[in-house]
C-alpha cells in the first residue's frame, strides 16, 4: 500500500501567523483507501493544516503534493480540480436555497448558460442517497435541523466526486443514527479507494473508523503511525503529552433534597407541559437526539424565550424570571453552546468579555474602575488556566479557552444554578477534563448544575440524574443507578417507551 | 465513487423549488389581493383599459426601484443612492433623446450610465471593502451633483411619441414589467444569478464552494444601477421632461417596498416576487391616498406611519407567539 | 530608539499613534496646513475658530450618531430632528420666562421623546433601524410642513441667541457647549457600565442579551441620546442662523454618519469612539469650507463633497472582514 503515491500530502510544512508559529515542519500523507485520523487539542494546528491542504492558505515553507507532484501555488480552485473536498466545521450552506441548489453550489451543471435543473436533480439525488438524506430536494435548507444540514454539507462534498475527502468534526451535531450512517458511508468510500482525512474529538469513533493517525501537539507532529495496537488512552497521551488520568472525576453524591428550581406544566418553544425539579448540589443531565427541545427548556428557564408554566419556584422566588436580567438576579447563569454566536464578543478583548455580566448588573451610570476589573479578570484567568494577554480579542483564543472565558464570566457572581448548553462541544480533551472537575466541584459546593449534552458518556459519568427529552417532552428521568449509554439512547429513540420515576 | 444511479426518478426540480419560494410571501399576496379588490371597488375605473394603463404606469417606476433595492439587499448590500440615480437617468433621457442621439442613443446612454454607476459602486463596496451605506450615501451626492450639472433646473424634453407609448393609454408599462420579470427569472437561472443568494447570506461558505462571490455582488450592483436609471427614463417619459431632483422619494420607497415584500437586511433573505408585491402594495396605498384627497404633506405623514406599521405588525405577531 | 519602543510607555504611545482617532487628527492637521498655504486667510485664527464653531453642530449630531452606530444601529432621522428643533423652538417663546431656558428644555424633551419612539420601534417592534428612522424622518418632514408652513421663523429666545453668538473669553459659546458635551459623552462611553453595555450590544446583541444586558432599555437609551443630541444641535444651529426653516437640518445626516465613520467607528457596531468622531466632524467642515473657496456651481459642489468623503473613506475607513 505504501508503494502507491499518496493522493495528497504535505511535506515539512510550516506556517506562522503574525510571527507566532502555528505549524512547524509537519508532514502528512493521505493514501487512497485509508481513513486517516488527525488528532490534537484545540489550537494544535489542525485547522491550519486543513487550510494548507485545501489551498485556503499557503505554507511559509515546505510543499503540498498532489499525486506525488509538488504544487507550487496551491489555491482552492486547484484543490477542487484535484478532487479535494472539505467538509468544514462551519457550514457553507445557504438557508434560502433548496437542498439541491446548495449541493451543486459553485459547480452547477449548465445547459445554454443556464443551470441544468434536471441534471442537477439527478446528481444531487445520487449524493443525497449516499448519506441517507431523503427530504425532497426542493426543501429549503433553512427548514432543516442542524444535524440534517451537516448531512447536506457532506452530500455537497460527495457531489463533487472527491478523490480526497477531508472532514472536520463532522459528527459534532449529528445524532447517533446519523453518525452511524456516516461511518458506514466512510467505510464504503474507503473501499472505493478514496483518501479520507477525519478529524474528531470522539476517540471511540476514531478507533472504530480509522486505520492511521497523525497527532499534532503545539504545531508539531508527535505521532504518524498506524492505529493498530493503540488504545484510546494511548491516543490521549499522544495528544496531551502526558498520562490522561481519568477523564471524569470520581462521582460522589452531593445532591440535597432541596429544590433550586421546580416547575409544573412548563412550556417554552418546542417543550410542552414539562414537570421538572432541579435539586441543589446535583448535576442534572439533559439528553436526547439533537433538536428535540432541550435548548428551549434551558432558554425558557433562563427567561431568554417566552415560557408558560402552571407553577414555578426558582431559588425561593415564585414564578419564572421572565427576562435574563431577572434570571441573573435570581442566581441563574447560562453558558450557550454556540460560543461564537451566543457566548462571546469575539471582537472585544478577553477582559471585557469576562466583565460583561458585571456591567449588566451594576447601575448604568456607575463609573468603571479599570484597575478593579483587571484584578478580577486576572484572578479568573488564573483560576481557570487561561493564559496570555487579557487585552487580546477573544477570537484569538482556541475553542477550549473561549469556552473557559464563557464560563469564567459568571464566576464572580457565584450563581446558584448553572445552565450549560453542550459546554464541551468541540473542546479538546484537556479542557474537557478541567470543565468536568469544575462542574463536580460546583455541585459539591451546593450549586445546581443543568448539563445539556450531545455527548452521552458525559451524561453517564458526570450526572446524578438524566432527563431524556424527545419531541418536546421528558420521556425518561434516569436516576444514577439506571444510567447507562444504552438506557439514554433507547429512551431518546423512543424504544421501549419506559418511564422511570425520578 | 459510485456511478450516478437513480437519474430518472428524481423528477422535475425547477418548479418545486419555485413553488417553495412562494411559502414566505403567501400572506403578502393575500393582503395585496384584498387591497387590489378594495381599490377596484372604490375606483371602478381600474378595470377599463385606460384605468389599468394609468395604474400600472404609476406602479412601474416603484416596481423597478424596488427590484433595484431588493437585488442589492439579497446580495447583502444596500443603496441610499437609488433616488439620485433615478434623477440622473431622467435628466440624461430628457437631454439626449430630443437631440442628435435620438431615442435609441438616449436609451443606450441611460442604460450604460446605470450599469457604469452600479458597477463602480459595486467595485468600491465589494473590492475596496467599504461599508455600503456610507459609500452610497456619498455616492448620492456625486450622482445627484452630476444630475444638477447636466440639467440645473427642470427642463429638457422627451419625444411626444415615446411619452404617449410609455405613459399614454397603452398597457406598454405593464408589458415592459412582465418582460423585466422574465429577464430576471432568466438571470436567476444562470449560475451567477443563483449564486446571488449564497453570496449574500453566507459569503465565506460560498467562496469556499467555488462561487465567484465578488463577481456576483458587483453584478448585482450593476443590474441595480441599470434598473434605477431605467426607472428615471420612464419617469421622464411620464412628465415629458427632466428634473434633477425628481427621484428623491425613491430611496426611501425602494427600501420600504423591498422590506414590505419580506426582503431582509442581512442578505439572501426574501424573494423578488415578494419585493414586487411590496411595491404594488405601496403603490396602491399612495394611489388611495391621492384619490381620497390627501395633501402631499399628509401623504408623507401617512406613508411614514404605514411603513412602520406594515413592517412592525408581522414582527410583533412573531414575537407574541 | 528601539529601547524606547520596547518600554511600556513607548508601546502605549505607539498604540495611540497608530489609532484611528489619531490618524483623523493627523489628516485634519495636514489639510489645514496645506490649505493655509494655498488659500490666503484660511489659516487665520478667526477662520479656524469659525470652522470649529461650524464643526460643533456636526459634532453634536454625530455624538448621538456615534452611540447609535456603536450599538449596532443607525439613525437616519437626525436631520429631521435637527429641523424639528430649529423650527419648533421659535414657536415656543414664553413671555413668562426671560432666559428662554424653559423653551429649550421643552424642545429637548420633545426631541428626546422622538428618539425614544425610534428606540421603541427598533427594540420592541423589531423594525430595522434604517426603516424605523427613515420612516420617522418622512413622518417628521410632513409634520413640519404642517406646523411651520414653508416660511422661515425667527428665534427671539435670548439663550438661543447667546449660544449662537456669544464668545465668553474669546471662545464661541457653541464650541464651549461642544466641549462640555464631548466630556460627558466620552465619560459615558468609556467609563461607565452603560457604555460597556452599548459596545457589547453592538458587537453581538444575542450574546449581550444572554449575558444579562437589558437590551430593550439600552436601545431606548441610545436612540434617546441621539434625539437629545440632534435637538441640542438644532438649538445651536438656530442660534447661529437666527432663523429656522424646513430643510435647515438636511446637511447633517450625511455629515453625522461620515464624521462617525471617518473617525474610525465601525458601521457594523461594537467598535469605535467619540474621540475619533470629533476630528471627523472638524474634517468635514474643513472640506466644506475648501469647496466653498473653490466657488463652484451647486452640482460641482455636491460632486466634490461626495468624492472627497469617498476618498477619505478609502484612505481610512476600510472595514476589516468579520467572522
Amino acid at each position: 500500500m505504501q508503494i502507491t503515491a499518496p493522493l495528497l500530502a504535505a511535506r515539512g510544512v510550516s506556517k506562522s501567523f503574525f510571527g507566532n508559529p502555528v505549524l512547524r515542519d509537519v508532514s502528512i500523507a493521505l493514501q487512497p483507501g485509508r481513513v486517516h485520523a488527525l488528532l490534537g487539542e484545540n489550537g494544535a494546528g489542525k485547522s491550519t493544516l486543513i487550510n494548507l491542504l485545501s489551498g485556503a492558505l499557503r505554507p511559509d515553507s515546505g510543499t503540498i503534493e498532489v499525486d506525488g507532484r509538488a504544487v507550487s501555488r496551491m489555491t482552492p480552485a486547484i484543490a477542487r480540480q484535484a478532487g479535494i473536498a472539505v467538509v468544514q466545521q462551519e457550514l457553507s450552506l445557504t438557508a434560502s436555497l433548496s437542498i439541491a441548489e446548495n449541493i451543486g453550489l459553485g459547480a452547477y451543471p449548465r445547459r445554454f448558460g443556464l443551470v441544468d435543473y434536471p441534471e442537477l436533480a439527478a446528481r444531487a439525488k445520487a449524493a443525497c442517497d449516499l448519506v441517507g438524506l431523503h427530504e425532497p430536494l426542493s426543501t429549503p435548507v433553512g427548514h432543516l435541523s442542524l444535524g440534517r444540514r451537516q448531512m447536506v454539507e457532506i452530500a455537497k462534498a460527495l457531489y463533487r466526486r472527491p478523490r480526497v475527502l477531508i472532514l472536520d468534526e463532522p459528527t459534532s451535531s449529528l445524532s447517533a443514527t446519523e453518525t452511524k450512517i456516516l461511518t458506514d458511508l466512510l467505510k464504503r468510500l474507503r473501499g472505493e479507494g478514496i483518501a479520507i482525512l477525519y478529524i474528531s474529538h470522539r476517540l471511540n469513533e476514531v478507533m472504530s473508523l480509522c486505520q492511521h493517525v497523525t497527532v499534532l501537539k503545539d504545531g508539531t507532529c508527535t505521532a504518524d503511525r498506524t492505529l493498530e495496537g493503540t488504545d484510546a488512552a494511548g491516543l490521549v497521551r499522544l495528544m496531551v503529552g502526558r498520562d490522561p488520568g481519568d477523564l471524569f472525576p470520581r462521582w460522589q453524591p452531593s445532591a440535597s433534597p432541596a429544590n433550586a428550581i421546580s416547575v409544573r406544566n412548563f412550556s417554552a418553544g418546542l417543550m410542552r407541559d414539562v414537570d421538572l425539579d432541579i435539586r441543589t448540589g446535583e448535576v442534572l443531565g439533559i439528553g436526547g437526539l439533537v433538536g428535540q427541545g432541550q435548548e428551549d427548556l434551558l432558554l425558557g428557564l433562563y427567561g431568554a424565550i417566552p415560557a408558560r408554566t402552571a407553577s414555578a419556584t426558582v431559588n425561593g422566588a415564585s414564578g419564572l424570571p421572565g427576562g435574563v436580567p431577572k434570571a441573573n438576579a435570581l442566581g441563574l447563569a447560562y453558558v450557550p453552546a454556540d460560543r461564537k454566536r451566543e457566548g462571546l464578543h469575539l471582537i472585544h478583548p478577553i477582559i471585557t468579555n469576562m466583565m460583561l455580566p458585571a456591567f449588566a448588573r451594576v447601575p448604568a451610570l456607575k463609573l468603571r474602575s479599570r484597575r478593579a476589573e483587571r484584578e478580577i479578570a486576572r484572578g479568573l484567568a488564573a483560576q481557570l488556566g487561561i493564559k496570555g494577554d487579557l487585552d487580546r480579542s477573544a477570537q484569538a483564543l482556541s475553542g477550549g479557552n473561549q469556552q473557559k472565558v464563557a464560563l469564567a464570566k459568571w464566576m464572580p457572581h457565584d450563581p446558584l444554578v448553572l445552565l450549560l448548553n453542550d459546554p464541551t462541544r468541540g473542546v479538546d480533551v484537556e479542557t474537557k477534563r478541567e470543565i468536568y472537575h469544575m462542574l463536580r466541584n460546583f455541585a459539591a459546593a451546593g450549586k445546581a448544575i443543568v448539563l445539556l449534552s450531545s455527548d452521552t458518556p458525559e451524561l453517564v459519568h458526570l450526572c446524578d440524574r438524566v432527563a431524556v427529552v424527545r419531541e418536546g417532552r421528558i420521556v425518561a428521568m434516569l436516576a444514577r443507578g439506571a444510567l447507562s449509554e444504552e438506557a439514554i439512547v433507547s429512551a431518546a429513540m423512543g424504544a421501549g417507551q419506559r418511564k422511570v420515576a425520578a | 465513487m459510485n456511478t450516478p444511479s437513480s437519474a430518472n426518478q428524481s423528477g422535475a426540480l425547477y418548479w418545486p423549488v419555485q413553488l417553495r419560494r412562494n411559502v414566505g410571501v403567501r400572506s403578502l399576496f393575500a393582503v395585496v389581493l384584498v387591497f387590489l379588490v378594495a381599490y377596484g371597488i372604490l375606483f371602478p375605473g381600474l378595470f377599463t383599459a385606460a384605468g389599468f394603463a394609468k395604474f400600472t404606469q404609476s406602479w412601474f417606476p416603484l416596481a423597478l426601484v424596488a427590484m433595484a433595492q431588493a437585488i442589492l439587499m439579497l446580495s447583502g448590500g444596500i443603496s441610499l443612492a437609488i433616488g439620485a440615480t433615478v434623477s440622473l437617468g431622467a435628466v440624461i433621457a430628457a437631454t439626449t433623446m430630443a437631440g442628435p442621439l435620438g431615442v435609441a442613443g438616449g436609451t443606450a446612454a441611460v442604460a450604460l450610465t446605470g450599469l457604469g454607476i452600479g458597477a463602480t459602486t459595486g467595485f468600491i463596496v465589494v473590492r475596496l471593502r467599504l461599508p455600503a451605506i456610507v459609500v452610497t450615501l456619498a455616492g448620492s451626492f456625486i450622482i445627484g451633483g452630476a444630475a444638477l450639472l447636466i440639467l440645473p433646473r427642470p427642463g429638457g424634453a422627451i419625444p411626444a411619441w415615446l411619452s404617449d407609448l410609455l405613459a399614454g393609454n397603452t398597457p406598454a408599462a405593464f408589458a415592459l414589467l412582465l418582460l423585466i420579470v422574465a429577464l430576471w427569472k432568466l438571470y436567476l437561472a444562470t449560475p451567477l444569478g443563483l449564486s446571488l443568494y449564497a453570496a449574500g447570506e453566507n459569503p465565506v461558505g460560498a467562496y469556499r464552494s467555488g462561487v465567484p462571490v465578488d463577481g456576483a455582488r458587483i453584478a448585482a450592483y450593476a443590474i441595480s444601477g441599470l434598473l434605477s436609471t431605467g426607472a428615471g427614463l420612464f419617469v421622464a417619459a411620464q412628465t415629458g421632461s427632466g428634473d434633477p431632483v425628481i427621484g428623491a422619494a425613491f430611496t426611501l420607497n425602494s427600501i420600504a417596498a423591498a422590506v414590505l415584500g419580506g426582503i431582509g437586511f442581512l442578505g439572501g433573505q426574501g424573494t423578488m416576487r415578494g419585493a414586487l408585491a411590496g411595491s404594488l402594495l405601496l403603490s396602491l396605498m399612495i394611489s388611495v391616498m391621492f384619490f381620497l384627497g390627501f395633501t402631499p404633506v399628509a401623504q408623507y405623514v401617512a406613508q411614514g406611519l404605514i411603513i412602520i406599521g406594515a413592517v412592525a405588525v408581522p414582527q410583533f405577531r412573531k414575537v407574541q407567539q | 530608539m528601539t529601547a524606547w519602543i520596547e518600554s511600556a510607555g513607548g508601546r502605549r504611545a505607539l498604540t495611540v499613534l497608530r489609532s484611528r482617532p489619531f490618524l483623523t487628527v493627523a489628516i485634519v492637521a495636514a489639510v489645514w496646513i496645506v490649505a493655509s498655504f494655498v488659500s490666503r486667510g484660511f489659516g487665520a485664527y478667526g477662520h479656524l475658530r469659525y470652522l470649529i464653531e461650524l464643526g460643533a453642530v456636526i459634532g453634536l449630531v454625530a455624538a448621538g450618531q456615534t452611540f447609535v452606530v456603536i450599538a449596532g444601529g443607525i439613525d437616519l432621522s437626525v436631520a429631521a430632528i435637527v429641523t424639528v428643533s430649529a423650527v419648533s423652538l421659535p414657536l415656543l417663546s414664553w413671555q413668562a420666562d426671560p432666559t428662554g431656558i424653559t423653551a429649550i428644555l421643552a424642545i429637548l424633551a420633545l426631541t428626546t421623546a422622538i428618539g425614544l419612539v425610534n428606540g421603541l420601534g427598533v427594540a420592541l417592534l423589531r423594525v430595522h433601524p434604517m426603516i424605523m428612522t427613515l420612516a420617522m424622518a418622512t413622518f417628521l418632514q410632513g409634520l413640519l410642513i404642517i406646523v411651520a408652513g414653508g416660511s422661515a421663523v425667527t428665534a427671539e429666545n435670548p439663550l438661543v441667541h447667546w449660544l449662537g453668538n456669544a464668545r465668553p473669553a474669546g471662545i464661541p459659546a457653541g464650541v464651549l457647549l461642544w466641549v462640555v458635551v464631548s466630556v460627558i459623552v466620552l465619560t459615558a462611553m468609556h467609563a461607565t457600565s452603560l457604555g460597556a453595555r452599548i459596545f457589547a450590544m453592538g458587537a453581538n446583541p444575542l450574546a449581550a442579551a444572554l449575558s444579562g444586558v437589558p437590551v430593550t432599555s439600552t436601545t431606548l437609551t441610545v436612540y434617546g441620546i441621539s434625539g437629545f443630541c440632534s435637538g441640542l444641535a438644532g438649538v445651536l444651529v438656530l442660534g447661529m442662523n437666527g432663523q429656522g426653516y424646513v430643510g435647515i437640518g438636511d446637511p447633517y445626516l450625511l455629515a453625522s454618519i461620515a464624521a462617525v465613520v471617518l473617525g474610525g467607528t465601525s458601521i457594523l457596531g461594537g467598535r469605535g469612539t467619540y474621540a475619533g468622531t470629533i476630528p471627523g466632524a472638524i474634517l468635514l467642515v474643513t472640506i466644506t469650507a475648501l469647496i466653498t473657496v473653490v466657488n463652484a456651481s451647486p452640482g460641482w459642489r455636491s460632486i466634490l463633497f461626495g468624492s472627497l468623503i469617498l476618498g477619505l473613506l478609502l484612505l481610512s475607513g476600510r472595514e476589516q472582514a468579520r467572522r
